[in-house]
């Protein structure tokens, strides 16, 4: 018998700490009045404060330093894209990010492509870091809510609109 | 493309399976009718002799008993604990007992555990010669490491009756059961012992409640002990012995008893348990002791075991050993900690009352928990007993303790394990950031909380994870906002918005372990449910005396969801059946609309006055454009330029009044019974202002209707339509609401503060207004803002050590 063969990439992760809540939430809305995708991805503050740890060299401090809340926005603006059904990429644009109360926010954004059906979407961020990040993304703004839950090991998943 | 559309198809079934089950008694198959308020006791199990229909323990309530002496060594070098222990175990219940069941939680770790043998892989697997790799962590290799290179779960021998008679044991997964060589009768005791011993986990390897901790750079280790001995799984009234498995989520349900433990470790540890110590005087100096009475009345915490001291043990080992003596009663389990790089603080919590006077509030870590550890771990502990037993009792056992290891936030009576650290910088000092301090102050006081639920309140928590979780982190909450409301505590109903409306959920009435999502479902969720029963639907009067009710009758008892359901309701005296039904029993979220508001007016039937209104209300209307186009252009109509042929018509338009209506009106008024009369005056004089305001339902959730009026004046009022209007439709409802004739409305706004978790605000106001996205509303704050900065100069601006912060700092974001 002869088993398919598949290349596995180790994870370099740091052993996980059991209290972070090692969790986000990102809404992906099609807002009619600017005509855009808006990315508003919502991490537990906490979580980002151990991940610039881990991903900066130095002293960081993501609740009070701009230049460390940009660093971090950028790491995650490198691990999110944005595809039409067909795989054409569409193009993510920084729009910036903030802390508020509890959370830390990264906004982007893309034009709304003509006559879209759906999207593809692939989210790895943190979850380089810690295997156990669930990234879950809300797509609205298309009918009926659509719920992408990025978990171990997903890359691209799909949300297909049942209107237009 | 495939994989999207199995995961969908998986998460699709069980809610279908659960919407159809639900259909025979709430949806039918005639018409769209949904009965949202149908009540739960065809739901709740039938009441009897041991739960009350009140949701209180009946009057032939009964729980087993089970008293444990326990010998344990800990073997530093190996890692291992051994450890011998007898049990009595008194039978309660109405019932004979042939056969005992004791949970081996250990086993867990077991190669061919149902747990490690049941664990998934998730990932998109392309055969070669794809490109695209699949993923594999370090940490999960580590753990398989660990778990192969070490022999795992419980060793048991020597099961023995109290004469020396051996008993019979099956192992089945990570429970054991044992067969008495006499049947147990109601009311009588059982006594038999045991030797066990395991191979302690490496905590950051495997992932555990419990483990070791080793530290490099000073070879020492920290031990967290829990789960560590046979326990005697429930009995109970409601499911006779839980035989569910210990899967890893759903974690355990117990019996209370007394304890009497000795602990023999390394002479020079310093040891954390369950319990009181009995023998100070034997593994404490005078010195220790000293210190420990100085404690007890002490305004700030006293050390114990000081920094100096800590580090100077962690120096050497050494091979002699001291046996620590802990005695509990009444508790439900038993753990511990031990380390020889511990400090130790304590303060005197004098709680006064009858029940436990003086509690001793201690902590236990090492350098690496630094001055995080040092102001607050214990002050948070006496903060969380303060408040928890404003609302439920006083705290009852002699010690409440916080110990830093490497578990994240575990509980456990008298004795909590919690993770914060500091972080060593590179000029030697110990720092920690802003958010590591409130993790730490939330962390102990949701893990001394637990010390209430569902230590004390046994709810079963193999089953219901919410029952302690959800509970515990509504009161975290509460207790958290007495420490420092500034700090943004979580479990507000804008919190669980983002999980309510996506399609990733279950019920909250789910098994631990089938819980797809255990965070928002389990802690989340019901937190932030109850916070809105608080503040929304039933007060704080209502809520906090039924909280305290339920809290009371089952404190060291075992209560099931039906009896919180059934005693919140019962005590506060509001049904609440449809809060349970629709928060707890389905996936339903809050999203009232308010699509329209229509004006009334009322008719005074008096034609002088109404017909004059109707000529107002045409004149009212917008001219015609062809009418006003002629105009522009100069266009002369007949009329004008004929204005010697007039007639009738000219002067009186279609709302003149004559008498014929008068005499009619006057009939109207001759006809109508005095109370008639009566009221149609009043009404007309008093010329309020009548609006029919149209909600419907889009959620599913059914939940009161929080109104903001604002009127003309500029005023607003707030009206609060209890959930019941939804009873005959969930879906579409009209509401008449009156105002003053002073008070006609301009616009009116539903749950305007965001108390509801309606998850669409869009909808929410009439008339439309533009809720503008976090983007949006960023953006143009951006451009207010941020123009001003000057970015060259900032960026030069060296970074401080989070303590040292300036407030001033972040003060611009919340602006």
């Amino acid at each position: 018998m002869r088993f398919l063969l598949v290349i596995v990439c180790l994870l370099v992760a740091a052993p996980s700490m059991a209290h972070q809540l090692k969790s986000s939430v990102t809404t992906v809305l099609f807002n009619k009045r600017t005509s855009n995708i808006e990315l508003m991805h919502r991490f537990y503050l906490h979580d980002t404060e151990h991940a610039v740890g881990k991903l900066f060299e130095g002293k960081v401090d993501i609740i009070s330093n701009k230049v460390d809340q940009q660093r971090f926005a950028k790491y995650v603006e490198s691990h999110v894209a944005l595809k039409t059904l067909s795989g054409e990429t569409l193009k993510l644009n920084s729009v910036g990010a903030q802390v508020d109360g509890k959370f830390f926010w990264v906004y982007q954004e893309a034009a709304i492509p003509k006559g879209i059906k759906g999207i593809k979407m692939s989210n790895g961020a943190l979850r380089d870091l810690w295997p156990s990040q669930v990234n879950m993304v809300n797509v609205e703004g298309k009918g009926k809510i659509k719920t992408l839950n990025f978990s171990q090991d997903d890359t691209w998943l799909e949300a297909r609109f049942e209107q237009n | 493309m495939k994989k999207i559309s199995l995961t969908l198809s998986a998460f699709v079934l069980p809610l279908a399976i659960s919407s159809a089950a639900m259909a025979s008694s709430v949806e039918q198959t005639k018409g769209s009718y949904v009965d949202k308020f149908r009540q739960l006791d065809e739901a709740l199990p039938t009441p009897n002799v041991y739960r009350s229909a009140a949701g209180e323990p009946g009057e032939n309530y009964w729980q087993q008993r089970v008293n444990y002496d326990i010998d344990v060594k800990l073997d530093e070098k190996k890692r291992r604990i051994t450890g011998s222990q007898s049990i009595e175990y008194k039978n309660n219940s109405p019932h004979t007992l042939k056969y005992l069941w004791l949970q081996l939680d250990q086993n867990i770790f077991k190669s061919d555990s149902i747990a490690e043998t049941t664990k998934t892989f998730k990932s998109t697997l392309n055969s070669l010669p794809a490109q695209k790799p699949a993923k594999l962590s370090l940490g999960e290799l580590r753990r398989q490491q660990f778990m192969s290179d070490n022999e795992l779960g419980y060793t048991i021998s020597g099961v023995k009756d109290d004469n020396g008679k051996e008993l019979r044991v099956t192992v089945v997964d990570t429970l054991m059961r044992i067969d008495l060589n006499e049947p147990l009768k109601p009311g009588k005791e059982a006594e038999f012992s045991m030797n066990f011993a395991f191979n302690i986990v490496e905590e950051d390897a495997v992932g555990a409640r419990s483990g070791y901790e080793h530290f490099e750079e000073d070879g020492n280790d920290i031990f967290l002990l829990a789960q560590w001995f046979p326990r005697l799984a429930a009995y109970t009234d409601y499911e006779a012995w839980t035989n569910k498995p210990f899967l890893g989520s759903g974690e355990f349900t117990l019996e209370f008893g007394d304890y009497d433990v000795e602990i023999t470790v390394p002479a020079d540890h310093i040891v954390s348990a369950t319990g009181k110590l009995d023998n100070a005087s034997k593994v404490l100096t005078r010195t220790q002791r000293n210190r420990l009475e100085k404690a007890e009345t002490s305004k700030r915490p006293v050390f114990i075991v000081t920094e100096e001291e800590a580090l100077e043990n962690e120096k050497e080992g050494t091979d002699k050993t001291k046996t620590w003596h802990f005695k509990a009663e009444n508790v439900r389990d038993f753990a511990w900690a031990s380390s020889r790089k511990f400090m130790w603080d304590a303060k005197g919590y004098q709680q006064g009352g009858d029940v436990q006077p003086l509690v001793m509030a201690m902590s236990f870590f090492p350098k690496e928990g630094g001055d995080l550890w040092k102001k607050y771990s214990t002050e948070a502990v006496v903060h969380t007993m303060e408040v928890y037993s404003k609302y439920s009792f006083d705290y009852p056992y002699p010690v409440a303790q916080s110990v830093n290891g490497p578990v994240g936030g575990m509980e456990y009576p008298m004795i909590t394990f919690n993770g914060p650290r500091t972080k060593l910088q590179d000029d030697g000092t110990r720092t920690y950031s802003q958010a590591e301090k409130r993790f730490l102050l939330g962390v102990v006081i949701h893990e001394v909380g637990h010390i209430y639920f569902p230590m004390i309140v046994n709810s079963d928590e193999r089953q219901w994870t919410w029952m302690d979780e959800g509970l515990n982190s509504f009161l975290d909450g509460v207790a958290g906002r007495e420490w420092d409301p500034t700090i943004p505590w979580g479990v507000e109903p804008r919190d669980i918005v983002s999980y309510m409306k996506s399609e990733n959920q279950v019920p909250v009435m789910t098994q631990s372990d089938s819980v797809l999502r255990l965070g928002p479902n389990a802690y989340t969720k019901p937190a932030a449910a109850l916070n809105i029963l608080r503040e929304v639907i039933l007060g704080r009067d209502l809520f906090d005396f039924a909280f305290k009710e339920y809290a009371q009758r089952w404190k060291y008892k075992r209560p099931t969801p039906a009896d919180f359901f059934r005693t919140m309701e019962e005590a506060s005296g509001v049904d609440l059946d449809w809060f349970w039904r629709g928060w707890f029993y389905t996936t339903d979220h809050v999203d009232i609309s308010l699509d329209k508001v229509y004006q009334l007016r009322l008719d005074t039937k008096n034609p002088d006055i109404d017909y004059s209104r109707l000529r107002d209300i045409e004149a009212d209307k917008p001219t015609s454009l062809f009418v006003e186009r002629n105009r522009a252009e100069g266009k002369k109509t007949w009329v004008e330029k004929n204005t010697d042929v007039t007639d009738f018509y000219d002067e009186n338009d279609r709302f003149t009044v004559t008498n014929k209506e008068r005499n009619s009106y006057n009939k109207f008024l001759k006809g109508l019974e005095p109370w008639e009369r009566k009221t149609l005056d009043r009404a007309l004089e008093e010329d309020k202002n009548y609006y029919v305001m149209e909600f419907s339902n889009l959620g599913g959730l059914v939940m009161p209707i929080l109104l903001e009026l604002t009127y003309e004046d500029g005023t607003t009022e707030e009206r609060y339509i209890p959930a019941e209007i939804w009873r005959r439709n969930y879906k579409n409802v009209q509401k008449l609401i009156v105002t003053d004739k002073n008070k006609p409305l301009v616009s009116v706004t539903v749950d305007p503060r965001w108390e509801t978790a309606d998850v669409d605000v869009e909808n929410n106001n009439y008339p439309r207004r533009i809720i503008p996205s976090r983007i949006e509303v960023f953006k143009k704050e951006k451009s207010k803002a941020k123009v001003s900065r000057d970015i060259m100069q900032d960026i030069k601006t060296e970074l401080k050590t989070d303590e040292k912060k300036d407030e001033k700092d972040d003060g611009e974001e919340q602006q």
